[in-house]
């Protein structure tokens, strides 16, 4: 989604523009090596640690050249064994034993087990700064049992933290044991276990990677190498794209089918899975009227989203339901329950009836008055050149001022915007939402007391905070609950509480970007064999893994 | 020797004023590089990651003022610091990657500009309201008004795009292997000659007028009277007599855009996805990386300080009285 920001179509409508007339060979991209651009950079900073802040390393290494334990598949919603191969919990759900896969080899030839987990997950305890999820908030102890076998000893009871261990990649004791500071170690020549880990080539504007040469999966990866030219821009990088130059990419293209897709229809193919985050309206609840639950549900029915998703998405995306889950979450989603909500549904008619019942009325002008003669009037905050974001606003502004409510849309500066929701100083404000393998970490900052932060303390989620006593105590049973039909059923009793208490107003799903070029490869997943995500940009949770070993050279 | 010695205090007092600028401006804007990059990731990164950012960075919370002197002392011992945005690496590396590249790319540029633009200032105003000058100057200043980045697009569309002549971006082939051959050298001025080649007639423009302008006043000056009514050769009067007095303002304007050069040319640099410097400072400000940040305009500081210490020396070189009378 980022990729949005200062997407200037103007290249590409020239390019679009240039269609027949120009007869471009592709530049020589060597055989069997895919072409691939996920970042845009000006020029590559060599740096292969998986261990350090996410973006910092060059793309792969998170779920290429590094590997996790489980691999969570978001299309289907069901981890695939990895590195590991099997999980219990043990002990009255207190301790999670790990059985590590038997066989596979760093890409030095030294043997990989359980020491290794252990060995990562001890990192992690000793540099603060390499814990990005948190683990060691809910962890006591790692403790191998034998090679094969790894315990990981629970402070408390803590089911979902199985999400965030299984999502840990995995370094090598014998190469990492040795390095002073990992936080700020670049690691330029990766010892690794996944099915890319040599770097072939590193310039300040392309780089290669070869494949494993001891791969655990026999014969895979099945091509030789991945290169990755540097374009700095997202224009850029769609139009390498579209020239044939890229035969992967995670970009936002706008007006796709027209734009790649009309070029080669036999080739350019792309798939946009409603997978990511949820986009909201988030109303800050601590500030009458907008703390009461039925004029939340006035706003949201006020708002059209299949015009808001056609004018801020080009129909990429689909309206919300009342669950607000993404199809990331389609084996939780009970679609009973979303349509019992029907305030999703745009209706300004009865958006204005729910404002007149909750004493909102209307003054002689049409201007919607709290009970004592002050106006409604709203700012809606979003960030300047988030494109998609601007242009739902001002359909939301538009749909709000329709029922007699003053909304005006804000543009701020990312920072400024930033600040001003952390610390609750808004009314209205666009925003995302946080993904996860349940819907537990999803609803948890969307409304739970404890993520609750007093106005002007910066809180990194559950901006608009809202902490709901029935949703706190579904959350707690959750995080107790190892049963999988006690997890389903827990699930479904958080949907109820967001459908009944309405603590933020869904938009629309994201969708997960993905583009490729079936002319020197195939196996890229697509609607018709949907076995993974399709996009390079989904590698927090190792999904690139099941594309990267799955893509076949012609 | 004292005129020389007074510019150099001169240029301290400006690198210690800009160093504290470099300092301070950037800590006004709200947020800190954590937040910055969390927000990268709309909600695919756990809001407990922010903790670790925070601890990655070393964000601290000592007096701004402690901070300053910090940052000065490293900035004397040439410790930039480490970047942000292209974490852990230091960012006198990051740095490094791209400013080769941009020295070439913009250098040359303003080198071609300026000579070409230059010489036909000087042969311009000598044959005053001749036909070179009576279309040329207008052209080109009609050619540098269009906004640089759509000139650039045009040029990238018509002769990269519709053509094929010229590659669409990077500085050098991918397939090549750096190094002094006679064919990685070829191809890199291949990829050079569209985006110099745009700067160059953006930019041609102003050199030539200034100097035609600048030319035609010396013209009318009585020692160029003298060296004509003396009977020297119209060469020698145009070139020693007439355009080296008339060069003074121009050169002021080129030790400028030299110190500019460092800067990076950032739209260049992002219409034809060159490896240089000027996209770096946009990253730098995105992530809000103050040490990327403060490095850039270090060296950019520099860069426009040294060049104006040069263009002092050319102006002794080139004008006898800042010799004469302060020495």
């Amino acid at each position: 989604m980022r990729a949005l920001r200062g997407a200037r179509p103007v290249l590409l409508a020239l390019a679009v523009a240039a269609a027949p007339g120009c007869a471009r060979e592709r530049p020589p991209a060597p055989e069997g090596v895919l072409v691939v651009s996920q970042e845009q950079q000006a020029s590559w900073v060599r740096n292969f640690n998986p261990l350090t802040t996410a973006t910092a390393a060059r793309w792969p290494t998170l779920a290429g050249v590094y590997e996790p334990l489980f691999v969570f598949n978001s299309v289907r919603t069901e981890y695939v064994p990895w590195l590991g191969t099997a999980w219990e919990w043990r002990k009255g759900d207190r301790v999670l034993r790990v059985t590590t896969r038997d066989g596979v080899r760093w890409s030095d030839g030294e043997p990989f087990g359980a020491r290794d987990v252990a060995f990562t997950f001890d990192l992690l305890r000793r540099f603060r700064a390499l814990d990005r999820r948190g683990v060691w908030g809910f962890l006591s102890e790692v403790r191998v049992v034998d090679p094969r076998t790894v315990d990981f000893v629970f402070e408390r009871i803590f089911i979902p933290g199985f999400d965030e261990i299984a999502a840990q990649q995995i370094v090598p004791e014998h190469a990492w044991k040795g390095v002073a500071d990992p936080v700020t170690y670049a690691n330029e020549t990766p010892v690794a276990t996944g099915p890319f880990t040599e770097v072939r080539l590193f310039r300040n504007q392309v780089f290669e990677l070869g494949r494993n040469p001891h791969y655990w999966q026999d014969g895979r990866p099945l091509f030789d190498g991945l290169r990755f030219p540097a374009y700095p821009s997202n224009d850029r990088a769609n139009l390498a794209l579209v020239f044939d130059e890229v035969d992967w990419a995670g970009n936002f293209v706008p007006a796709i089918e027209r734009v790649y897709v009309s070029r080669d229809p036999d080739h350019h193919r792309y798939w946009f899975p409603l997978t990511g985050s949820s986009i909201f309206l988030y109303a800050n609840t601590t500030l009458p009227p907008l703390d009461d639950t039925k004029v939340r549900k006035a706003l949201s029915m006020a708002i059209d989203r299949e015009l808001l998703v056609d004018v801020a998405l080009y129909r990429y995306s689909r309206p919300s339901d009342a669950t607000a889950l993404s199809d990331g979450y389609a084996a939780w989603r009970d679609s009973t329950i979303a349509a019992e909500g029907d305030w999703v549904r745009f209706d300004p008619a009865a958006a204005a009836r729910l404002l007149d019942e909750a004493g909102l009325e209307p003054d002689a002008d049409g201007v919607r008055r709290m009970p004592d003669g002050t106006p409604l009037a709203w700012e809606v905050l979003c960030v300047s050149g988030w494109s998609d974001w601007v242009r739902a606003s001002q359909v939301i502004a538009r749909n709000l001022g329709a029922v007699g409510i003053g909304a005006t849309v804000r543009t701020l500066d990312f920072s400024a915007w930033f600040q001003r929701v952390q610390e609750g100083n808004f009314a209205l404000s666009l925003g995302w939402s946080f993904e996860g393998p349940t819907p537990y970490l999803f609803y948890r900052w969307l409304m739970s007391s404890a993520t609750v932060k007093p106005l002007g303390e910066v809180a990194t989620g559950n901006w608009h905070r809202y902490g709901s006593p029935a949703a706190d105590s579904v959350l707690t049973a959750f995080e107790r609950a190892a049963d999988p039909a006690a997890q389903r059923r827990l699930a479904d009793d958080m949907q109820r509480v967001f459908v009944r208490e309405a603590p933020a107003i869904p938009l629309y799903p994201n969708p997960s970007w993905a583009e490729y070029n079936t002319r020197r490869f195939t196996g890229f997943p697509s609607a018709a064999d949907p076995y993974a995500d399709p996009s390079p940009n989904k590698i927090d949770r190792g999904e690139c893994l099941l594309v990267l070993t799955r893509i076949a050279p012609r | 020797m004292r005129y020389l010695l007074q510019r150099l205090g001169f240029y301290l007092l400006a690198a210690w004023a800009a160093l504290t600028l470099n300092f301070f401006l950037p800590r006004l804007m709200p947020g800190d590089p954590a937040t910055a990059l969390f927000a990268r990731f709309r909600g695919r990164l756990a809001p407990e990651a922010m903790d670790a950012l925070r601890e990655t960075f070393g964000l601290t919370e000592a007096p701004l003022i402690q901070q300053y002197f910090t940052y000065l002392s490293h900035v004397l011992r040439g410790d930039l610091g480490v970047s942000v945005a292209y974490f852990p690496a230091p960012v006198s590396e990051v740095i490094a990657t791209g400013l080769v590249w941009t020295v070439f790319l913009a250098g040359t540029a303003v080198v071609i500009s300026f000579a070409i633009g230059t010489l036909l200032g000087v042969v311009s105003a000598w044959r005053r309201r001749g036909w070179l000058d009576s279309w040329l100057p207008s052209t080109l200043v009609f050619l540098g008004a269009f906004p640089y980045f759509w000139l650039a697009m045009v040029a990238l569309y018509v002769l990269g795009f519709a053509l094929g002549w010229f590659p669409l971006g990077h500085a050098y082939g991918d397939d090549l292997t750096p190094g002094f051959t006679f064919e990685f050298m070829a191809d890199v001025f291949r990829h050079a000659a569209l985006p110099v080649g745009t700067v160059v007639i953006a930019t041609l423009g102003g050199w030539l007028l200034s100097m035609r302008n600048s030319m035609i006043a010396v013209l009318g000056s009585d020692f160029v009277n003298l060296a004509r009514a003396k009977g020297l050769p119209p060469s020698r009067v145009v070139l020693r007599y007439a355009a080296r007095n008339a060069l003074l303002p121009s050169v002021t304007g080129f030790g400028m855009a030299l110190g500019f050069v460092l800067g990076g040319s950032l739209l260049t640099e992002i219409v034809f996805s060159y490896p240089g410097q000027g996209y770096l400072l946009v990253q730098a400000v995105r992530n809000q990386d103050y040490a990327l940040m403060q490095g850039i305009f270090l060296v950019i500081t520099l860069a426009v300080l040294g060049a104006n210490w040069l263009v002092d020396l050319v102006y002794m070189w080139l004008d006898p009285r800042t010799r004469g009378a302060r020495s």
